[in-house]
């Protein structure tokens, strides 16, 4: 094998003049390492040798990182909304106090009401008894309601059936 | 794209890459496993620059070397020392066939590494991203913020350095 070419190569590597495709023969060259390589080249080997190191980052690495980065813009993993059973009464209790307030309130408000009205309807014994006996007087109250019922029955329309609704019953 | 699928797909397949550079600087892998970190959190919180970046590699390599020197300053005024980095692993050569030329063959690429650690910071970042990492010179000068030619000649000055005290060492021993 010539190795004419390598020591030139080799030279201009040296003096910084190798492009980027020579210096890649170079490392592949000694990478190789032929069997006949001359001493004056083969003590260059290690040379490449030691700029082939690749060290590297444990697996784990990735993960470190993604995990510092801020959870609220980088989600780590999606997520999780979980569905939560309400039950009713639980979904209600803040009106609870409410309610019980409003309760509270009308019972309050009625009961005034009640005593106030109680004092403006008085009536005396007298008064009581002429309403009594005048809504008592069965043949009186038996001719209203007749007429009532007679008047009512002119009045009010009798029920259509649905259907004539719809093949223009109405008209 | 998302930010963040952006950031697993195209930023933290760089981790090794940047993990190789913080190592040549700091030469302690626990301290380059940090500066990649921080690197990588700080590329995410200026990930709104993504877009208007020629590209991503050379920019994640800036702050990378950026953090890695700030570092190496800390610990220095800390007074603390640094210790060399074994974990550069040793190159198993398919020539070397027998145990004992293997093991004077890792002795070697072992040398070498050492000699490489010795260099100054410029020299070493340049010579880890071109021979290393196959990197342009046009890269390597966006990379480190200095002119194409600087780059040149600081990698002219570590292979130079690195042959004549690797071959003195072969030759007379130390």
């Amino acid at each position: 094998m010539d190795y004419k070419y390598i020591e030139q190569l080799l030279d201009r590597y040296f003096r910084a003049e190798t492009t980027l495709q020579e210096e890649q023969i170079l490392k592949t060259f000694f990478a190789q390492g032929a069997e006949d390589m001359p001493q004056e080249l083969q003590q260059y080997a290690p040379l490449f040798a030691a700029f082939d190191e690749q060290p590297v980052l444990g697996d784990d690495f990735d993960e470190r990182v993604l995990a510092q980065l801020p959870a609220d813009i980088v989600p780590l993993q999606p997520k999780q909304v979980k569905a939560r059973t309400i039950r009713l009464t639980e979904r209600l209790r803040p009106l609870f106090g409410a309610a019980a307030m409003v309760a509270i309130l009308l019972t309050v408000g009625n009961a005034i009401n009640q005593s106030m009205r109680h004092d403006t309807t008085w009536m005396d014994a007298d008064e009581y008894a002429n309403i009594k006996v005048e809504s008592l007087e069965p043949s009186v109250a038996y001719d209203q309601v007749t007429d009532t019922l007679t008047l009512a029955k002119d009045e009010i329309p009798m029920p259509v059936p649905s259907d004539s609704l719809l093949n223009g019953g109405i008209d | 794209m998302t930010e963040i699928s952006f950031f697993r797909t195209d930023i933290l397949p760089l981790k090794n890459e940047l993990f190789r550079l913080a190592l040549r600087i700091t030469l302690n892998r626990d301290d380059a496993e940090d500066v990649v970190q921080e690197t990588m959190l700080k590329v995410w919180n200026r990930r709104e620059q993504w877009s208007e970046l020629e590209s991503i590699e050379a920019f994640c390599l800036t702050i990378c070397r950026n953090v890695a020197l700030d570092k190496m300053k800390r610990a220095d005024s800390q007074n603390t020392s640094i210790e060399e980095s074994g974990e550069f692993e040793h190159a198993d050569r398919s020539y070397a066939a027998n145990p004992e030329e293997q093991a004077v063959q890792r002795d070697r690429v072992e040398l070498v590494r050492k000699l490489v650690g010795q260099l100054p910071e410029k020299q070493r970042t340049c010579m880890q991203l071109r021979d290393m990492e196959g990197k342009a010179y046009k890269d390597i000068a966006q990379v480190m913020g200095i002119t194409e030619q600087q780059v040149k000649v600081n990698i002219f000055r570590a292979r130079q350095t690195i042959k004549q005290k690797f071959l003195q060492i072969e030759q007379h021993g130390l």
